[in-house]
C-alpha cells in the first residue's frame, strides 16, 4: 500500500505551491513534486491584444521581474519587425537591465536568503526576517537594502517605472535622456559599484560560514544535470547572445539562438501542478536541465567586468566546474550582482547612449521570437502577429519552470535521505531548504519567494493520518 | 509618533507580487512608514501563518482559486479596515482579461495547443481549483478604502499609508492620467488613426491630437504619469476614472472617441471600429469589474469573436 505525503507551504506561497511525495510500501520516495497552485493563462489572454503593448502587458506576468518580461517582449517585436534598435537603444535597454538585476539580486540576497545567511538554518523562525536582520546585522542590511534602491531607482529612471517598465518598445527606446538624468544616474551607478565590492565580501563570508556550520549541505544537494544559459562571445551576458547548453560532465554543447527554442525544448504537462516541466532536446533525448544563476555562471568561460572575473576566477577555483550544489546558487548571485554594478557603471560612462534611441520597426504580420535571461534563468517569448498588428499566437518559456524538474529531482533525493529517519523537524528543514535554494519566483505563474514555510500532510490511501506544522510568533 | 504601533496585515491573492515590490519601493520612506506600523502578516516579509488581529488589512490581487477567495475571507474577519490596494484587487486586473474566454479555453491554450508543449492532458490532482473568472475582492468581501495603480506609485502609497496612520482618510484624488500629462491638447488636421508601433511624432502634442489612441483622459492617475512623459501611450493600468464607471452609457472606447474625433480629422465611427478590434488591449485592465462588465455598451465577447474570426 503506498502512501502520500503532502507538504503545504503555509505562508508565503500558502495555496499557490505545495510539496507531494508519493511513497513506497517501503517508505522510500518514488516521485516528489512541487505543485504550482495558480494559473493565470497569459498566453491565452494575450492573444487578441495590440503587439505594441505586449512589452507593457507581459510586464504584469511577474511582479518581481518585470524588466526581463518587458524587454525580451521588445527584443521579439525588433525581430518581428525585422529591425536593429540603434545602439544608444540597445545600451540604454541594457542599463536598464542592469539596475533591475542589483535590484532582484539584492533582494533575493538580503532580504530573502539573508536571514538564513546571518541567523544560520536553525535560528528562531520569528526573528528570522529582514526586520530581524536589521537589529542583528544593521550594516549589512542597510547596505543592501540601498543597493536594491539604487538599482531599483536606474531601472526607473530608465524604464519610467521601476515595477512594469514602459520605455523599451519595437524599434528602442521611446525617450531619450536628459543631461540632469545623465547626471544622476552616473552617481547612482558609482555609488553601487562602490557598496557592491564591500557587501560581496561580506557575504560571500557569512555564506562560507554557513557551509561550514552545516558540511551536509555540500555533500546533499549535488544532483548533476544539464545547465542552459546565455553567453556573449563565451562571456556570462544576461541581454544579449547566445544560449549555451552543457551537460552534467561539464561538454559545452552547440550554442543557439531563440529562433531554435521550439526544436530545442520540450515542455510537458505533469498531473500535480499547474507549472509545466521543461526538458532540452539533445544527445538523443529529452534531457533534465538548470537555468539560473548557477547554470550561467557554470556554462560562462569567463565575466566581462574586473571586479566579476576576479571573483569568478575564486569560485572555478574553489569549487568544482560545472559546480552542481544548488546551496551554491547563492554565490553565483554575487558573482552576478558585481557584475551588474560595474557593467552599469560601464555603461553610463559610455559616450554612445547619447545617440538616437529609436528606428521606426513594422511588425505587422510578422513573427517574432527573443530571449533574455532573467534574474532566474532563461526566458523566451514568441509572438506570432496578423495584419493589424494584433498578437494572433503567444507563447513562453518561464525561467522557474525549466528548474521544476530539477527541483522535484532535489527534493526526492533529500526526502529519500531523510524521510525513514522518522525526524520530521530535519524533514521540514531539509525540504523547505532545498526549495528555497533554488529561488522559485512562482510570480510568472503563481509568485513564491525566499522562504517557504511547511506544513506537513502525511496521508495514506487518501486518508490523513497525521498532519505537521511549524508554530510562528506573531 | 509615540505610543502603539498601527497593526498591519498584509496578503497577496492572485497577482504577479508587484504590489508588494511596490511598498518596499517607498525606499528610504519605508523606515518613516515602519516607525509607526507594525507588520504582522506579510507574505514578503515574515513568517506568520495565520491571521493576527490587525487595524489596517492591504489585500492585492484577485479571487481566482479557492484559497483566494478563503483568505479574502479570513483577512475581512481580523481587519477593521481593508485597503483593496492595486488594479487586481479593485478591478480584477490583467489577468481579468481572462473573463473573456472560459477557464476550458485557456487551459486548452496552455496545456494542449502550445507549440513546445508535447503533453495532451489538463492538470488537475492535488491542485486547488480554478474558479470559473477573476472576480475583483469588492464582489466577495466588503472593502473600506480603494488604491488602484500597477502598481500605485509610491507617492499614492505613501499618502495612504501616512493618511491611515493618522486615523484620517486619504486623500482620493479624482485627476486623470492627462491632469500630469506635459503635452498639449491642440486640434489638428490628422485624418488616419496611426498604426500601432509606429513612432509619435510630436513629444510635445498630445497624443490623441496626433491621431494616437492614448488612454489618459480616461484613466486615474495613480501613477504620476510616466507613460506619455516617456513616449508611451497611457494604457489605462490603473483603471477607468469614476465619470466612465458611474455613467452608464460612457465607457473607454465612446470616451476617447469623442475626445480624439473633437482633436483630429478623424471620425468618431472610425475610432469607435477601430478601439473595438483591439477591445482586449483597451479594457484589459479593468474588464473584470462589474461597473464595466455589466455596461449596455460593453460587448466584449463580441468584439473579440470578430478579432478572432479575421473579422
Amino acid at each position: 500500500m503506498s502512501k502520500t505525503i503532502t507538504i503545504d507551504p503555509v505562508t508565503r506561497i500558502e495555496g499557490h505551491a505545495r510539496i507531494l511525495l508519493d511513497c513506497a510500501d517501503d517508505g522510500s520516495v518514488n516521485d516528489a513534486f512541487f505543485c504550482v497552485n495558480e494559473l493565470r493563462g497569459f498566453e491565452r489572454i494575450l492573444v487578441g491584444m495590440e503587439a505594441s503593448t505586449m512589452p507593457q502587458i507581459t510586464a504584469r506576468i511577474c511582479g518581481v521581474c518585470p524588466t526581463a518580461h518587458h524587454l525580451v517582449a521588445a527584443k521579439a517585436l525588433d525581430n518581428a519587425a525585422g529591425v536593429k534598435p540603434p545602439e544608444a537603444a540597445q545600451l540604454l535597454r541594457e542599463f536598464m537591465y542592469m539596475g533591475h538585476f542589483i535590484h532582484s539580486h539584492s533582494l533575493s540576497l538580503f532580504v530573502l536568503a539573508g536571514p538564513d545567511l546571518v541567523f544560520g538554518l536553525d535560528g528562531n523562525m520569528a526573528t528570522q526576517s529582514i526586520v530581524g536582520m536589521v537589529e542583528r546585522d544593521p550594516d549589512l542590511s542597510k547596505k543592501g537594502l540601498r543597493l536594491r534602491s539604487l538599482g531599483q531607482k536606474i531601472n526607473e529612471t530608465i524604464g519610467g517605472r521601476g515595477i512594469h517598465p514602459v520605455t523599451a518598445v519595437a524599434g528602442g527606446i521611446s525617450f531619450r535622456l536628459s543631461d540632469g538624468q545623465f547626471k544622476k544616474l552616473q552617481e547612482l551607478t558609482a555609488e553601487a559599484v562602490e557598496l557592491v565590492s564591500e557587501l560581496a565580501e561580506k557575504t560571500k563570508k557569512l555564506l562560507f560560514a554557513l557551509l561550514d556550520k552545516n558540511p551536509a549541505l555540500m555533500e546533499k544537494l549535488n544532483s548533476p544535470s544539464w545547465y542552459l544559459g546565455n553567453v556573449l562571445e563565451g562571456k556570462l551576458n544576461v541581454y544579449d547572445g547566445q544560449l549555451r547548453p552543457m551537460d552534467g560532465d561539464g561538454v559545452i554543447k552547440q550554442e543557439f539562438g531563440s529562433s531554435a527554442y521550439q526544436e530545442m525544448m520540450s515542455e510537458r504537462a505533469v498531473h500535480t501542478s499547474y507549472a509545466k516541466e521543461v526538458y532540452l532536446n539533445l544527445d538523443g533525448a529529452e534531457q533534465l536541465y538548470r537555468v539560473g544563476p548557477l547554470a550561467r555562471v557554470n556554462v560562462a568561460d569567463g565575466m566581462e567586468t574586473p571586479l566579476a572575473q576576479k571573483m569568478f576566477e575564486q569560485f572555478r577555483g574553489d569549487f568544482a566546474a560545472p559546480n552542481h550544489n544548488a546551496v551554491l546558487q547563492v554565490y553565483a548571485k554575487i558573482i552576478e550582482l558585481v557584475y551588474a554594478c560595474e557593467k552599469a557603471n560601464e555603461i553610463i560612462n559610455n559616450p554612445a547612449l547619447r545617440g538616437e534611441t529609436r528606428v521606426p520597426a513594422d511588425f505587422r504580420g510578422g513573427h517574432g521570437i527573443a530571449h533574455i535571461e532573467a534574474p532566474r534563468g532563461t526566458l523566451i517569448h514568441e509572438y506570432d502577429v496578423d495584419e493589424r498588428g494584433i498578437v494572433r499566437a503567444a507563447n513562453m518559456i518561464i525561467a522557474t519552470q525549466q528548474n521544476t524538474a530539477a527541483i522535484n529531482a532535489s527534493l526526492k533525493e533529500g526526502a529519500n535521505a531523510l524521510l525513514q529517519s522518522g525526524d520530521d523537524e530535519a524533514l521540514l528543514n531539509s525540504l523547505e531548504f532545498i526549495v528555497r535554494c533554488y529561488d522559485p519566483c512562482l510570480a510568472c505563474s503563481t509568485h513564491a519567494m525566499g522562504r517557504v514555510p511547511l506544513d506537513i500532510v502525511v496521508a495514506r490511501n487518501g486518508q490523513t493520518i497525521r498532519r505537521l506544522r511549524r508554530k510562528y510568533n506573531a | 509618533m509615540s505610543g502603539e504601533k498601527i497593526r498591519l496585515n498584509t496578503e497577496w491573492l492572485c497577482d504577479c507580487g508587484g504590489c508588494h515590490v511596490a511598498i518596499v519601493d517607498l525606499h528610504e520612506k519605508i523606515l518613516q512608514v515602519l516607525e509607526d506600523i507594525a507588520i504582522q502578516k506579510c507574505p514578503v516579509l515574515t513568517d506568520v501563518k495565520d491571521y493576527p488581529e490587525a487595524d489596517i488589512g492591504i489585500l492585492t490581487g484577485s479571487i481566482r482559486t479557492e484559497h483566494d477567495r478563503h483568505a479574502a475571507l479570513e483577512m475581512r474577519k481580523k481587519c477593521k479596515t481593508i485597503l483593496a490596494f492595486g488594479t487586481c484587487a479593485v478591478y480584477g486586473g490583467l489577468h481579468g482579461a481572462g473573463l473573456a474566454h472560459s477557464k476550458e479555453e485557456i487551459m486548452d491554450y496552455v496545456y494542449k495547443s502550445t507549440p513546445t508543449t508535447r503533453t495532451d492532458f489538463i492538470p488537475g490532482e492535488n491542485i486547488t481549483g480554478l474558479e470559473h473568472s477573476v472576480t475583483p475582492i469588492d464582489e466577495v468581501i466588503d472593502v473600506d478604502l480603494y488604491l488602484p495603480g500597477c502598481p500605485p506609485h509610491a507617492h499614492y502609497i505613501f499618502e495612504s499609508l501616512s493618511a491611515l496612520v493618522a486615523g484620517k482618510t486619504p486623500r482620493a484624488g479624482q485627476e486623470s492620467v492627462c491632469a500630469g500629462c506635459n503635452r498639449v491638447m491642440k486640434k489638428t488636421d490628422v485624418t488616419a488613426i496611426m498604426e500601432s508601433g509606429e513612432p509619435v511624432g510630436d513629444d510635445d502634442v498630445c497624443f490623441l491630437s496626433q491621431g494616437a489612441i492614448c488612454l489618459g483622459s480616461v484613466t486615474l492617475d495613480r501613477c504620476l504619469v510616466p507613460c506619455p512623459n516617456h513616449g508611451i501611450m497611457c494604457t489605462g493600468c490603473a483603471g477607468p476614472t469614476m465619470q466612465i464607471l458611474t455613467e452608464p452609457n460612457h465607457d473607454i472606447r465612446t470616451e476617447v472617441s469623442d475626445r480624439m474625433s473633437r482633436l483630429t480629422a478623424i471620425d468618431r465611427d472610425s475610432i469607435m471600429a477601430h478601439m473595438e478590434k483591439s477591445a482586449k488591449t483597451h479594457y484589459a485592465y479593468a474588464m473584470a469589474t462589474k461597473m464595466i462588465g455589466n455596461k449596455p455598451t460593453f460587448l466584449i465577447h463580441k468584439w473579440i469573436a470578430d478579432v478572432e474570426a479575421g473579422k
